[in-house]
């Protein structure tokens, strides 16, 4: 083989494998995206039950409940709507009432939520950004506040 | 010791890392030896200064000097003296002035073990390496800087952030950062390079050590990260595909790519272009993963504080030294004389193939990390990539890597005999096949992919053995003979056949891990037990405890198998009483390679605790399997001597006739 | 001093490091890029040799090898004469010797005057806990005493100089319990029980509680004389809808303080805020408040106004005998929108001219002008 039918060979290999992970590149992220939403989201555009979402607003004062040892209710409001979840496990340290939560989840039909994984900020002066800026659209806070 | 000598040496660094910039890079230029010996003490002060000025910073935390805000911010009296000394690095100041200590005590090394290299190469390293080092101080100076002072001081400090407040944090960061940071060395020589006009294969051979060094400890940084997390965080993952997780995978991938790609180019003087470029790659990426914890633009547990004009500064930084690396490249690229060609079967060509999975699998985490951003600012639609996509994608890339990997060292150089080879390996894949039968046999009805997963793995260990035998000859030469050739065979090819094998092992580890880990979430009284992974736990006690700045909720646990007691675990939530901020401590218990890992959720209203167990078997490998990939980096970076490719002939040789077939010399 | 030794020293270093390579006794011809390029190749070849001698590679390969570095050797023979490496130019070693004497003391220094805090002293915490407290060092003295009274939970010294502290720095949970724990051990009196109330009062976002009511009941219970207590308690009658009460108090702390009280001003403000006769001394505006007030926005000209018209008000509630005053106290009101105010005015201005018959024409007159009816 001639050096330059060589370099062409190796480089159409190299084209070939590059083609096929950008294949599984899109494929992949046309699959597994989720959409974070927020209650006043989810109330507006009547999401579909069923679709995987990512929610995030605060937990509803007074509104946790361990109905056993590890089945938690909860509300999720943004202020403009809210939203049940239920979630069964361990809830994060430093999830509390008043404070921004992210569940991640799928829609029920009844219009509630079943989260599989609940995930609170990591200290007490972050927000989740999501949270903080859906949080904003619904004016219930406002940046330099600190965090609610 | 006075914060304001600390502060007058970090401006001093920025004076002296601006001289750097520009005194040996002008030396290089017109030629003048003077000048481009001053880069060489220069970068010696400046290591010196930066280290001052760290040490001054270490010194306020240890004595709780309170007229220091950053002290103020995260330190607090009560805490032991370990995590007073790293709660310094423990924040977003402290953390980027370890990122400047580290950049000057590298390019301090060059300047003192680079005897060897060209005058101007090792200037022109000098000043690449003196211009980061100026922008980060600048940064640091102007938007975070440790060492503003408080007036009048207040009595006690807001206490460092409780989940770093661990022995990890100790170990973690420095390491992360030797990694990340190393790969300016390997950047500043391809820029150098560049600006040369010349690169050959003497210029690999200088790069590699560095590039190696930094490859180690950045692979020991993630595995400490991830055991870090593993444990600290109560949620029994070890890796979560966190944005800043995927900023430290990114330059990996590349940085392993680049030491594979570095040994072509200084035996065969090819893939001198590639070569090149990814060293560029690598440090640019672990700027964007500096960029991504330090600006606050994605979630993740490193964020420490949001700052926007922070953001915008190293965003500048980032274009500043990608864009104008990239630019470089893209104008001397063309210049560079093309090396030594290959058969696409062919050591070379496996390791081309290597550097592709390799580098398709960093942009696939890129994108990843990326997109969410990307589609928000175009749309504004908020969207999570998680677990799913990365699994998907670097799992299917990194599968054929693993099993291409023991072919590569079996093949020739310039043109392999990939049948050859093939059959070399023929006891590791029966080992292999074994493996994969043990282990569908022993789970029974588990996943499917499980076994052939652990036969993988089983291959990619032995094959790595297989390698190291097959080079001595035994089997085909007097055992006598084989051993001398063992004992002769460079440090660097047990080097790599080690980090092989420990690419295996962690393989293994992921694989029994995922596919074999049983989760229990229960509630648990006092005297109540609950079963996991075949150990049935109960809940002794509940005690609290008082540690010196925290208040625990201890749970002793006892462990039994088939009624046998086992020991005990214990597992506590801890509540730091200076922020009022609960932290889980799991409970973890190792038996061999496998762990049990307990963690408290709430008490319950009714009495008792939410638990959640796991059963994690041969989860200790993937960490293992780390150790000894980063130890096999170490072994290689011990080898002294010079290696040189053996291009096999181009027409076969009749041989075998003397009873040695050819192996080739790495 | 030391300070500036040291950094004098750090300077000196760094100039250094530019100045000792650059003199001309150190003149090492550093590596040329051939020369190392070469080293690596002689390098590569030995070890193919060695490798060749113990049977690692075979011959045939050797050989290959060996043509290749030898191309590598060549090549970069061919370019060592290219490049030839000088030793300092003395133009260029006076400029970077120049340099590096100016530019690193003024680059440093300038930045680090602006940005350092050189007269600042280290304040490590336990320096500043052990012996004489800095008088100024609030904190530290705070700390020093909750030391003390954790070791001595029972002196009630402590907690008496500790309490007006806390209030003062907004720790107001602490100041309640200092105080309260100052009178469970000295007993009560008038300080310490208005100290109390004040705490909870403030606690509460300025509402008088029951407790703080009850303290400041107790202050006075010690001193009947004592004009926190005195006005906190109109305070509580104001928030209980008892302004009558409130006024009754506050007009007999006016008329009981010396006339450079320093709650006078205070006092004054309440009264007017529940509409009560205030007795006072007075001003009008200056000319440097009508200039002021042409500078402000609408909002803030229009406070301004209101702060002028309500001190002409305490004014004229302390020292009723000026009719333009009045009148121009009803005007005022009226424009500010304030009817009501304004009818009030006028009813005050009525009894207090009620003897005089030319006055009080001109009040009606003006009050139907107004339309503030009769």
């Amino acid at each position: 083989m001639t050096r330059k039918g060589r370099r062409l060979l190796v480089i159409s290999c190299a084209a070939g494998v590059l083609f096929v992970a950008a294949g599984l590149v899109l494929f992949a992220l046309n699959d597994t995206i989720v959409f974070f939403r927020s209650p006043s989201e989810i109330a507006a555009e009547g999401t579909r039950p069923g679709t995987r979402l990512r929610l995030g607003g605060l937990v509803k004062d007074g509104s946790v409940q361990h109905t056993d040892g590890t089945h938690v209710r909860f509300v999720v409001t943004d202020g403009g709507a809210d939203m049940g979840v239920t979630y069964v496990g361990l809830l994060p340290d430093l999830f509390r009432e008043g404070q921004g939560v992210i569940a991640e989840g799928v829609l029920a039909p009844d219009g509630s939520f079943t989260a599989d994984s609940v995930l609170a900020k990591h200290d007490e002066t972050y927000m989740p950004k999501e949270v903080a800026d859906a949080l904003k659209k619904q004016g219930v806070w406002k940046e330099g506040e600190g965090t609610p | 010791m006075n914060p304001e000598i600390g502060h007058y040496a970090l401006v001093l660094s920025l004076a002296v890392a601006l001289l750097m910039t520009v005194i040996p890079a002008w030396g290089a230029r017109t030629g003048d030896a003077a000048l481009m010996r001053v880069g060489s003490t220069l970068a010696l002060v400046l290591a010196g200064f930066v280290g001052l000025s760290f040490a001054t910073l270490v010194v306020a935390y240890v004595q709780s000097d309170f007229s220091v805000l950053n002290v103020v911010e995260n330190s607090h009296s009560a805490k032991p003296l370990l995590y007073r000394i790293t709660g310094t690095w423990g924040n977003h100041e402290g953390s980027m002035l370890l990122w400047v200590l580290v950049l000057a005590i590298f390019a301090a090394l060059v300047a003192l073990f680079g005897a060897n290299l060209p005058a101007r190469l090792k200037a022109n390293v000098l000043a690449v390496q003196g211009s980061v080092a100026t922008a980060f101080l600048l940064f640091i100076l102007f938007t975070s800087n440790p060492f503003t002072r408080v007036i009048p001081p207040p009595a006690e400090g807001q206490d460092l952030n409780p989940i770093l407040q661990d022995i990890g944090l100790a170990i973690h960061p420095p390491l992360l950062y030797l990694g990340y940071v190393g790969f300016s060395i390997t950047f500043a020589f391809a820029v150098a390079a560049l600006i040369e006009g010349r690169i050959d294969a003497a210029w690999a051979r200088w790069v590699r050590p560095w590039a190696l060094t930094a490859w180690a400890f950045l692979t020991l940084g993630i595995a400490m990260g991830s055991y870090w997390a593993y444990y600290e965080l109560g949620w029994g993952g070890w890796w979560f595909w966190d944005p800043v997780e995927n900023a430290s995978l990114m330059p990996w991938f590349a940085g392993t790519a680049l030491i594979h790609s570095a040994v072509v180019m200084e035996k065969r003087d090819a893939l001198k272009v590639w070569t090149v470029l990814l060293a560029i790659l690598a440090f640019s990426l672990s700027l964007l993963g500096t960029f991504l914890v330090r600006s606050g633009v994605l979630t993740s547990v490193h964020t420490f504080a949001t700052d926007p004009t922070r953001g915008v500064f190293i965003l500048a930084i980032l274009v500043f030294f990608i864009g104008g690396s990239l630019a470089l490249y893209a104008l001397r690229a063309p210049m560079l004389r093309q090396g030594g060609i290959f058969a696409p079967v062919s050591r070379e060509g496996a390791l081309v193939l290597n550097n592709l999975l390799l580098t398709a699998a960093s942009a696939a985490v890129l994108v990843g990390t990326l997109y969410p951003l990307a589609l928000e600012a175009y749309n504004g639609a908020k969207i999570t990539v998680g677990p799913p996509y990365f699994n998907l994608t670097v799992g299917a890339l990194m599968l054929p890597v693993a099993f291409a990997m023991p072919f590569g060292p079996l093949l020739a150089w310039k043109r392999g005999d990939l049948a050859g080879a093939a059959q070399r390996l023929m006891a590791a894949f029966g080992a292999a096949i074994v493996i994969a039968a043990l282990a569908a046999y022993a789970q029974g009805g588990g996943p499917v992919l499980a076994p052939f997963g652990m036969g993988l793995a089983a291959f990619v260990v032995i094959g790595a053995m297989a390698e190291v035998i097959e080079r001595a000859g035994f089997g085909r030469v007097p055992r006598a003979t084989a051993f001398a050739r063992l004992r002769g065979l460079p440090r660097s090819v047990f080097g790599g056949a080690l980090a092989h094998a420990g690419v295996g092992v962690c393989l293994f580890g992921i694989i029994a891990e995922t596919s074999w880990n049983a989760e229990r979430i229960a509630g648990v009284k006092v005297g109540g037990s609950f079963e996991v992974g075949g150990y049935e736990l109960t809940l002794d006690r509940l005690e609290p405890r008082n540690g010196p700045n925290y208040r625990d909720l201890v749970g002793v646990f006892t462990v039994r198998q088939g009624g046998v007691e086992m020991g005990t675990i214990e597992s506590a939530k801890r509540l730091f009483t200076a922020r009022n901020m609960p932290t889980t401590e799991s409970g973890i218990r190792t038996m061999w390679f496998s762990q049990l890992y307990v963690s408290l959720g709430d008490e319950l209203p009714g009495g008792g605790v939410g638990v959640r167990a796991y059963w994690k078997p041969f989860v200790t490998l993937i960490w293992i399997g780390s150790l000894i990939m980063a130890l096999g980096g170490a072994l290689s970076l011990s080898d002294r001597r010079l290696r040189v490719g053996a291009p096999k002939p181009a027409k076969k040789p009749k041989a075998k006739a003397d009873g040695a077939s050819p192996v080739p010399a790495e | 001093m030391l300070l500036w030794i040291a950094f004098s020293l750090m300077t000196g270093a760094a100039i250094l490091a530019v100045l000792w390579p650059l003199r001309t006794g150190a003149a090492m011809p550093a590596a040329s890029t051939a020369e190392a390029d070469l080293a690596v190749y002689r390098d590569q070849l030995a070890e193919i040799e060695r490798d060749r001698a113990s049977g690692l590679i075979a011959p045939a390969e050797g050989e290959a090898a060996r043509t290749e570095v030898a191309r590598r050797i060549l090549r970069a023979s061919a370019e060592s004469g290219r490049e030839g490496a000088s030793f300092g130019d003395d133009r260029r070693r006076r400029i970077v010797a120049v340099v590096g004497l100016l530019g690193v003391p003024l680059l440093a220094g300038g930045l680090y005057l602006s940005l350092g805090s050189p007269l600042y002293p280290p304040q490590p915490l336990a320096q500043r806990l052990e012996g004489q407290p800095n008088p100024s060092d609030i904190a530290i003295l705070i700390r020093k005493v909750e030391t003390h009274l954790e070791a001595n939970p029972n002196d009630g010294r402590g907690y008496e100089v500790v309490a007006p502290i806390y209030a003062r720095i907004g720790r107001l949970d602490d100041a309640a319990r200092a105080w309260s724990n100052a009178i469970r051990l000295l007993g009560p009196n008038a300080q310490r029980e208005t100290g109390l109330g004040e705490a909870l009062t403030a606690q509460a976002g300025g509402v008088v509680t029951v407790e703080a009511k009850a303290a400041f009941q107790a202050a006075l219970a010690a001193d009947p004389n004592d004009p926190k207590a005195q006005y906190f308690l109109g305070l509580a009658a104001e928030q209980d809808g008892q302004t009558a009460e409130a006024a009754q108090r506050w007009s007999a702390l006016v008329a009981a303080s010396p006339p450079d009280a320093p709650w006078l001003g205070l006092l004054r403000e309440a009264l007017a805020r529940i509409g009560a006769p205030i007795p006072d001394a007075a001003s009008g505006p200056g000319a440097a408040d009508v200039a002021a007030a042409q500078s402000l926005t609408p909002e803030q000209r229009d406070a301004m106004v209101r702060g002028m018209v309500e001190r002409l008000e305490a004014r004229l509630a302390q020292e009723g005998g000026d009719i333009e005053g009045w009148l121009r106290l009803m005007r005022a009101w009226t424009v500010l929108g304030q009817q009501d105010k304004a009818k009030t005015a006028a009813g005050q201005a009525r009894t207090h001219f009620a003897s005089d018959s030319g006055a009080l024409g001109r009040i009606d007159a003006l009050a139907r002008e107004l339309g503030l009816g009769s």
